[in-house]
């Protein structure tokens, strides 16, 4: 109750250019992509439909982070900043704690535990609730990772911007409306499929085509269960601490 | 853990001519010749990026033990990737040795060597990055010469700052927690990891108010104390970066062995 | 650009209510403070001092946080959020805001850059910001070069780096939120020394909100004591003020000077009435002991022969960075004596052995009880009910283990503590939405619900109000007098005295 309406994101200009690039998306899907280009032994055309919905979410993320529903207070920026630290050292610590799993297991059981790297992406969006805080609390904690020194190195950096963009899109597709426990879970199936196939390109090229869609479906499957419902409940817990009052995730509890 | 942790948020300047080089140029270097690898798997193209940036060390001011020190992890991470290619990777070629499903072929050797020389050779531009660059510097030149929101960039700065910190924090927790009578456990973890998010949020928070108290974030323009320069040996640092990714995909090119990953 | 003087702050009929909330942080409030005004603001907790602070700081935006406000508070005439923006796009401050936390107030790695941060946001041309950096860190009698690490530094230090940060803009209104509350008292008298000097060299006004008012009341020339969700409730000159409020304040929790102050509140718990010690017999005793923190290479604490009695206290004080703290937690059997001894006498032990580090949790927390300093350290449940049961069930969990049967804590064990301790009312709460004070008897109360035998504090009366002292103190005698051991690290001289009185001091 007697709560503000945020000013509607989609008014003017902004509402012509989303929409503009939903139907580029449509326009994509009707004429299709050529079939004699391959990725993973794959013809580009089968992935018309996922490449022309990324089209349309991108356009419609960029507009709506630009609405002013959509802008960054200090809080929020710092906020997501010590979320990705704080990942970052999770990140840190399950680098080490995790290689002897990781040796044990070859892909693409191996995928199964991607899902804490993911974790910061989901968690970050689900606390601030800002456009692109997935992208930024992702990259913060890859961040970090690579400083402290991992055995990825520079490319941690790359993961953290593709892995943050999977979980992103999720996010942008509802237009940043929605954060409960189904959208969670989607945007931690989105970070694994990203990792997933960002894994199979450059970890294991050599992998059958087979292969390397397990591989990803795995990695899916780990991104759903701990990053999605993981980022779930944290975020529930934290917001009974009263730690989330000043943050948008945190407005939306009853008032006390 | 913790020794690796205190002292994060700042490192000593280097004052050779690619380690003082301006923190952009040094990371525009690593992601051109991470991208530049990234396209492709061969071993000549990743030989040769790695051999050129081996020979550019000297320049880089980072001693071999300290860099063995630092990227020895890389290696870690190198070598498996490249048995288990070896191991279960697609068989082409002569089989050099086979036990029932595990062959080694030509085909399975050449793409380990591969794999392992790329892991390599995209790791020790970051490395160099990250062992040179103060995380102030890296920050003015984020937000100065590659125009990035300075917001975001102070922000995840400041933050950096709580490292230190959190790791003292998770000491103390770990304490008060025998303390309530917790043992040491998966539970008792996942426990202390939530008590460490709610402290780190809070003090997030304060932080964002002082912040804010001191002028930060109105929507005006901002000074710098410190004027990031971005000057013809930045230049010469990037051109050189970019020779690497030329040279070496033009040998792998000319030696018929660089194919594009993404086709 | 030259800086204005210190500004008149109005608040007409004046209202915020935190988008969380129900109820109003502050309503109705009608003040004026004239330029150059020296304010101490007083209340209870939750009468939204802190809240007034940040309103004229200029950083509640309704738009932005989704809080409601009513009525305006204006600086100079103008709205403060209008003023704050203004201000920063002229290149100064109107107001300079030292809030407690040191370590969330350090917001650059090298102090230079720290202090240069808020002239940089204020747009100060790059040559004038160097200059006004060492200006401002002379004028706190800042030790180091602008180049030295933000990383090693006392609290004591860190607000002072966090002033000049502060005065660097050359604000007219400092607003300080508690600055000295979670200081040891060197540190204390450092930062309000310099607060001192400044006020004086620079005319500037300021509004403080501080608990323990005797060592401010040189500077203050009023007192406004704020009511809870509503206006002023009293307001005037230092002297008559308290005179007139003496109770109402110190049932607010400040420490009212003239009625003794601290030693008012320990005078109503009993220092110097010895209380008929029970036993007396030995429970713990250290030969020879060092004792570190985790990932620490030399022991602070060296050397140490004492014994814990029941029925008595040991107080354990010292300079800041002595080991106070370190000494406490291997006495609580938290971290192995890094030399030396300690030992649990059999009475204590009850067969679990004689190296209380050694024994496991659930054992542990049934001998020995600790109190952190921060009690949030020690929540790990959701609600304080709960709260309470995890320290019973552990022990219950652990007599299990070892005899196949337990009988865990009774709810009316609980709901007894709960009304011992005034958190009745909170019991579904969860622990970290509590008030300070609150939180701290919770803590002590989660000890209690285990009934060990020796009591372990770690600087409990650390930023806490007189309210909540006396009711500590009162507590920690009680518990003596139960014949239990009380260990408390601390450097509270007025703590220290009542333990003495109970047992013996140890110096560090």
């Amino acid at each position: 109750m007697n709560q503000k309406e945020p000013e509607k994101p989609w008014n003017g200009p902004r509402l012509y250019v989303a929409v503009g690039a939903v139907a580029l998306g449509v326009l994509i899907y009707l004429i299709g992509l050529p079939g004699s280009v391959s990725l993973f032994g794959t013809p580009l055309a089968d992935l018309t439909v996922p490449i022309a919905l990324f089209v349309g979410t991108a356009g419609v993320a960029i507009t709506a982070s630009t609405a002013k529903a959509g802008r960054w207070r200090v809080v929020d920026i710092v906020v997501a900043s010590v979320l990705g630290v704080a990942g970052g050292l999770i990140f840190a610590a399950w680098n080490v704690a995790s290689t002897p799993l990781r040796e044990a297991m070859v892909p693409p059981v191996s995928a199964l535990v991607v899902g804490v790297w993911l974790f910061p992406a989901v968690l970050g969006a689900l606390v601030v609730r800002r456009p692109g805080a997935a992208v930024y609390t992702e990259l913060v904690a890859a961040s970090l990772s690579a400083l402290v020194g991992n055995e990825w190195g520079f490319s941690t950096v790359w993961y953290g911007i593709v892995e943050g963009m999977g979980a992103e899109v999720v996010f942008a597709l509802l237009l940043y409306r929605s954060y409960g426990l189904v959208t969670s879970l989607l945007a931690g199936a989105g970070a694994g499929v990203a990792v997933g196939l960002l894994d199979t390109v450059i970890y294991y090229p050599e992998l059958a085509a087979g292969t390397k869609l397990v591989y990803v479906v795995v990695a899916m499957a780990s991104g759903v269960v701990i990053a999605g419902l993981g980022s779930w409940l944290l975020t529930q817990a934290l917001a009974r601490t009263g730690a989330l009052a000043p943050l948008a995730s945190g407005r939306t509890a009853e008032r006390v | 853990m913790t020794v690796l942790l205190t002292g994060l948020d700042q490192r000593e300047a280097s004052t050779a001519p690619i380690g003082r080089a301006n923190p952009a140029a040094k990371l525009l270097v690593a992601s051109i010749i991470s991208v530049a690898l990234i396209l492709t798997v061969d071993p000549v193209t990743a030989g040769v990026a790695l051999a050129l940036e081996l020979a550019a060390l000297p320049w880089c001011g980072l001693p071999l033990r300290k860099l063995f020190r630092t990227s020895w992890i890389i290696l870690l991470g190198a070598i498996p990737a490249g048995i288990f290619t070896l191991l279960f990777g697609v068989d082409s070629g002569s089989t050099l040795l086979g036990l029932g499903p595990v062959t080694i072929t030509e085909g399975s050797l050449e793409s380990a060597v591969a794999i392992t020389l790329r892991i390599l050779a995209i790791g020790l531009p970051g490395v160099v990055l990250l062992a040179t660059t103060d995380p102030t510097d890296l920050a003015d030149a984020l937000s100065q010469n590659l125009r990035l929101p300075h917001r975001f960039v102070l922000s995840a700065l400041a933050a950096l700052r709580l490292v230190g910190l959190l790791a003292q924090e998770w000491q103390t927790l770990s304490m008060a927690r025998r303390a309530r009578g917790l043992e040491q456990g998966v539970r008792a973890f996942g426990g202390q990891v939530f008590a460490l998010l709610v402290i780190a949020i809070r003090r997030g928070t304060v932080l964002a108010t002082t912040m804010e108290a001191r002028g930060f974030g109105v929507d005006a323009p901002r000074t710098w104390a410190r004027r990031a320069h971005f000057g013809r040996g930045d230049w010469l640092v990037v051109l050189g970066g970019v020779g690497v990714a030329a040279v070496a995909t033009t040998a792998g090119v000319l030696a018929g062995t660089w194919n594009l990953l993404l086709t | 650009m030259s800086e204005p003087g210190p500004p008149l702050v109005e608040a007409r009929g004046w209202g915020w209510r935190h988008s969380t909330r129900k109820a109003w942080a502050v309503r109705g409030l009608d003040l004026r403070i004239e330029p150059g005004e020296r304010v101490l603001l007083l209340g209870a907790s939750g009468a939204g001092k802190s809240t007034l602070l940040a309103g004229l700081a200029g950083l509640l935006d309704p738009d932005e946080s989704g809080g409601d406000e009513e009525g305006v508070l204006l600086i100079d005439g103008v709205q403060t959020r209008r003023a704050r923006q203004e201000a920063v796009r002229d290149g100064h401050a109107v107001t300079g805001l030292l809030l407690q936390d040191p370590q969330a107030q350090t917001v650059l790695a090298r102090c230079g850059d720290d202090v240069a941060f808020g002239l940089e946001n204020h747009a100060v041309p790059e040559t004038e910001i160097w200059p006004k950096v060492h200006k401002a860190l002379d004028g706190v009698g800042f030790p180091y070069p602008v180049e030295h690490s933000t990383g090693q530094l006392s609290g004591g230090e860190r607000q002072r780096l966090a002033l000049a940060g502060v005065l660097a803009l050359g604000p007219g209104l400092l607003l300080l939120d508690e600055p000295t509350a979670m200081l040891d008292p060197e540190g204390a008298d450092q930062v309000r020394q310099t607060i001192a000097t400044v006020l004086e060299m620079t005319g500037a006004g300021c509004i403080l909100i501080e608990h323990r008012v005797e060592p401010w009341l040189p500077l203050i020339d009023r007192v406004v004591v704020l009511e809870p969700g509503g206006g002023v409730y009293a307001d005037g000159p230092p002297g008559r003020v308290f005179a007139e409020q003496t109770d109402s304040l110190a049932a607010a929790g400040v420490w009212v000077p003239g009625n003794g102050g601290r030693s008012g509140a320990a005078g109503r718990v009993g220092v110097g009435k010895q209380v008929v010690a029970v036993g007396r017999s030995p429970l713990l005793t250290a030969q020879g002991l060092a004792a570190r923190r985790p990932g620490q290479e030399q022991p602070p604490v060296r050397d140490v022969d004492l014994v814990v009695r029941a029925g008595r206290a040991l107080a354990i004080t010292g300079a800041n960075g002595a080991g106070k703290s370190t000494l406490a937690l291997a006495l609580a059997g938290l971290t192995a004596p890094a030399a030396g001894k300690l030992t649990a006498s059999d009475a204590l032990a009850k067969g679990a052995g004689p190296d209380p580090h050694k024994w496991r949790a659930g054992q542990l927390v049934s001998r020995i009880g600790t109190v952190f300093q921060d009690p949030q350290h020690q929540f790990v449940a959701p609600t304080v009910e709960q709260e309470l049961a995890v320290g019973p069930e552990r022990v219950a969990s652990q007599k299990k283990r070892l005899f196949g049967k337990a009988n865990p804590a009774t709810t009316s064990q609980i709901g007894g503590l709960l009304e011992r301790l005034r958190l009745d009312h909170l019991a579904r709460a969860n622990p970290y939405t509590l008030s300070g004070g609150e939180q701290r008897r919770l803590s002590v109360a989660t000890v209690l619900a285990t009934a060990p035998d020796v009591l372990v504090l770690d600087e409990p009366t650390f930023g806490q109000d007189a309210r909540t002292w006396a009711e500590l103190a009162a507590l920690l005698v009680e518990l003596l007098g139960e014949g239990k051991a009380v260990v408390a690290a601390t450097h509270d001289a007025e703590l220290v005295e009542l333990l003495a009185a109970h047992g013996e001091v140890v110096k560090l």
